[in-house]
């Protein structure tokens, strides 16, 4: 089999839409989604940014959820292994190459390192515009207003916006894009992040990318706070860490326990302990 | 112009029937049906409405594999079994479970169990390697276990939907609007998974809901209890294989102007986890109006679910079109006919 599974020219496809996502961050490019071994929605857009960019050199580190031992990381991981033999790692500092879904490591990113999101639903704007022609309309004309117009709906209902995850981002100042399902917690590490970040989305065929130092922020009323989960006071039950992103899990008396989400980090500081 | 009218005649129906004998329908044995296509026989059990493995197969066998053809066919048995009662209501609890998880949750009590599952495998056909591994750890007592929801339900967070007084039974009774819950569940439990899945997955890309978080997904062996006609007690007449899925929406108001999360249910004959994640989406999205702005969607349009969602009808009419139209059609050709004419001398 081919180093990378994907024949030359699709990485060669792939590359290229990486570029161009790369050159005008937070833009969406389409790109020639292959078939995958895997079911669409479970990573194939990720699996192939990953693969197309995987050189013999780099380490990989896969997460799913947060965790390096969930199934689908396991599996995808191992599937990576299979047609490249590269090193791969748990460890976030390790990693040359990160593949993860619904989270960015605690641990800060490094310029050189590559972490790819994978993404179900790329186009911020498909939960307020359903016609695609539509959208690219809006995204050429910087027309937001529908997006700030759900927000204002939900602020005046509810406070603050309905959207947990996949909060809505604008990019270096110009496109607004959907970061992928990361909790808001994850958010800010979005800004000014060292690393390259990229993004795909197998399943409806787009690529985008917020390249290494680049602003993000959130899309916010001016008089109204950008506010990411909160664990007031809690502390991880296995290695004491407080403010990061928890696992909330009930025992059999419904009482709450916190755990990091992070395993790897939660590994590390039990090791320095 | 001539056309040349297709007619049935009576022969030449009866030696069409014995040619598709012929070709599709060759000697196979419904066991091994049965035991090596269980997915194609849930499919067919699920949409025919009737819990028979043996009659799907011999379903499947003459339909040659069309699965829809096949719960056709098993729907049309349906209709020649006589009613004798209902049976006791199913409680997901009682499920004796082969498989469950619950993505809303990591840990969960009872846990995750994979049970048998072919999503995490590399679909790779010429590749066997992923598939050598002989499994360990299988647990071979009973697991019984509540929802993965019930924490949520207990703290009172979620919405609720109020209860049919009356279980509707859409095989006797097609009911008018405002549909009865009970009747919408049924008409979406025999519906045909694809069509479920195309309409769920309109919800799923910005035309409703957008993203539901599986709370429990289980398939799984439920009891069958009967009142028996003389003894005038409920007894245990059986297991029947069943998928069941309740799924997490965003929040909304209820009926009280209480903030609550929203949730939608699948549970449908055989192991058919698709379908059973689809009705569920379909479920939330009927019973909790758009959580995105813009007009009315598909998937939370009763009249879209209950009258298309049916494949077994769709199926039917959608191959009626294969019967003559000559007459219909002559019609057509004629005002087509004096259109052109009257384009011609305007155009003039």
């Amino acid at each position: 089999m081919i180093y990378a599974f994907l024949d030359e020219d699709a990485k060669k496809e792939i590359r290229r839409a990486i570029l161009k996502a790369i050159a005008i961050p937070g833009y969406l490019v389409s790109f020639a989604s292959r078939e995958m071994p895997i079911a669409r929605g479970w990573g194939t857009g990720g699996l192939q940014v990953t693969l197309s960019v995987i050189s013999p050199e780099d380490v990989l580190k896969v997460i799913d959820q947060g965790s390096d031992d969930s199934v689908n990381a396991v599996n995808i991981r191992k599937f990576i292994e299979n047609v490249t033999n590269n090193e791969t790692t748990t460890e976030t500092e390790k990693a040359t190459l990160i593949q993860s879904r619904h989270r960015i490591p605690e641990k800060p990113l490094k310029n050189g390192q590559i972490l790819v999101l994978q993404v179900p639903e790329p186009e911020v704007l498909s939960n307020v515009e359903t016609d695609s022609a539509k959208q690219k309309d809006m995204h050429a004309n910087e027309d937001y207003s529908k997006l700030w117009v759900l927000l204002y709906e939900d602020t005046a209902q509810f406070g603050d916006s309905r959207i947990g995850s996949r909060y809505p981002v604008r990019v270096h100042g110009r496109y607004i894009m959907d970061p992928s399902p990361i909790p808001k917690y994850d958010t800010p590490k979005l800004n000014k992040n060292e690393a390259l970040i990229l993004l795909g989305a197998g399943r409806e065929k787009k690529i985008y990318a917020v390249p290494p130092f680049t602003d993000v922020e959130p899309i916010k009323f001016d008089d109204q706070g950008f506010h990411i989960e909160e664990f007031k006071d809690k502390r991880c039950e296995i290695c004491g860490a407080s403010g990061v992103y928890f696992d909330e899990i009930f025992d059999e008396n419904d009482n709450p326990h916190y755990y990091c989400n992070d395993t790897a980090y939660c590994a590390s500081r039990k090791g320095n302990l | 112009m001539g056309y040349v009218a297709v007619k049935g005649g009576e022969k030449a129906i009866e030696y069409s029937q014995n040619f598709y004998r012929q070709f599709f329908y060759r000697k196979s044995d419904n066991n091994f049906i049965i035991n090596n296509l269980s997915f194609a026989v849930d499919k067919v059990m699920s949409e025919g409405g009737l819990f028979t493995k043996l009659l799907s197969a011999e379903a499947i066998r003459k339909s040659g594999g069309d699965l829809l053809n096949a719960s056709f066919y098993v729907r049309a048995h349906r209709s020649t079994c006589q009613r004798t009662g209902d049976a006791r209501i199913v409680k997901t609890e009682d499920i004796r479970i082969l498989r469950r998880i619950s993505s809303a949750f990591k840990d969960i009590e009872g846990g995750q169990i994979l049970g048998p599952s072919d999503d995490y495998a590399v679909k790779l056909l010429l590749n066997a390697d992923y598939r050598e591994k002989k499994y360990k750890n299988f647990n071979k007592s009973d697991i019984y276990l509540k929802s993965a929801l019930t924490t949520l339900r207990n703290n009172n967070l979620v919405k609720k939907i109020e209860k049919d007084n009356q279980i509707w039974d859409i095989t006797r009774v097609f009911p008018n609007p405002p549909y009865p819950r009970s009747a919408v569940q049924q008409v979406m439990s025999r519906g045909e998974t694809g069509a479920m899945l195309a309409f769920a997955y309109t919800t799923m890309r910005g035309y409703g809901d957008v993203h539901p978080t599986i709370g429990d997904l289980r398939i799984g062996y439920a009891p069958v209890y009967f009142k028996h006609p003389f003894l005038e007690e409920e007894i245990k007449i059986g297991d029947i294989e069943v998928t069941s899925c309740e799924c997490v929406g965003s929040f909304n108001k209820d009926q009280n102007g209480d903030i609550k999360l929203t949730t939608g249910f699948g549970f449908c004959f055989g192991f058919n986890e698709t379908k059973a994640i689809s009705m569920s989406i379909l479920d939330l999205s009927l019973y909790n109006k758009s959580y995105t702005i813009g007009e009315k969607h598909i998937a939370d349009d009763f009249e879209i679910i209950m009258f298309h969602i049916d494949g077994i009808e769709s199926y039917g009419f959608a191959n009626h079109f294969k019967l003559p139209h000559y007459v219909t059609f002559q019609s057509d050709l004629q005002v087509f006919d004096n259109a052109n004419q009257f384009n011609k001398k305007e155009k003039k």
